[in-house]
């Protein structure tokens, strides 16, 4: 698994331990369906990591009952750092990416970092397939934060 | 888009091939590379899907190196996508964790 990899981070107000645990215990709280970027054509489910801790995996389940392992865990340490794989229904057998999330303190905050990697593994056909054609892709992207930000600023 | 390629080496050499296709002799000249290093590189883009390679038609002892048609695209889409994604679930993971809606 090398080459291509995404990497987005921002920071939340809470301690790396808490929001480990948050991360984990509570992912299928927070986890929101992406208008545009759904994880299979039955949308994304409800997430959890089953069971929690090392040697857990990540699963999903679906509104007709239907369960997906997304990946297995890899690394589990609480505050510090959840690996795990990441593979979506249209992917082959064979073919899985890895999801790296870093807990680390700033301050009083943490800064939490996602590293998805191994675009290598992706069959290609998938990408085309089911990929937004990437200049639409980005301005359909971009209405949707101009729309959500404007829905936040009318409620401050 | 491509400095997301892990690693620095790598995207040297796919901006390198962007330009125009070379052998592996002249890339592992551009990049400062000993030639088994530049194997082992082109090995990984080429299983990644990025690059190919071939025989020029004046010479089938060279090998030439190019970018895969499309490669690059379907590279960029991916990782907007993916970025899209994980920026968005990083989002709600933060109002969530902050006590927000």
């Amino acid at each position: 698994m090398s080459g291509a990899a995404v990497i987005v981070a921002l920071r939340v107000a809470a301690t790396p331990q808490a929001a480990f645990t948050a991360f984990t215990r509570d992912i299928g709280q927070w986890w929101r369906s992406h208008p545009l970027f759904q994880l299979s054509r039955h949308g994304d489910g409800a997430l959890r990591f089953d069971p929690a801790g090392p040697g857990g995996r990540l699963v999903t389940r679906f509104d007709d009952g239907a369960e997906w392992e997304i990946g297995a865990v890899r690394h589990w340490l609480p505050g510090e750092r959840l690996t795990f794989a990441w593979r979506l229904p249209s992917f082959r057998d064979d073919q899985t990416t890895e999801v790296d999330v870093r807990f680390e303190a700033v301050g009083a905050e943490t800064r939490v970092t996602v590293e998805h990697r191994g675009w290598d593994a992706i069959p290609q056909s998938h990408v085309a397939r089911h990929g937004f054609e990437l200049m639409l892709f980005q301005r359909r992207l971009g209405e949707y934060w101009r729309g959500l930000l404007k829905g936040m600023r009318a409620r401050l | 888009m491509l400095g997301a390629l892990a690693d620095p080496k790598r995207r040297r050499a796919i901006a390198l091939l962007g330009e125009r296709p070379r052998s592996a002799g002249e890339l592992a000249g551009a990049l400062g590379l000993a030639p088994p290093a530049m194997s082992r590189h082109l090995r990984a883009l080429k299983e990644g899907g990025l690059v190919e390679d071939g025989h020029p038609t004046f010479d089938a002892r060279v090998r030439i190196y190019r970018l895969k048609d499309g490669a690059t695209a379907e590279l960029k889409q991916w990782l907007a996508e993916t970025e899209a994604l994980w920026s968005h679930q990083l989002a709600a993971f933060k109002a969530h964790v902050e006590g927000g809606p």
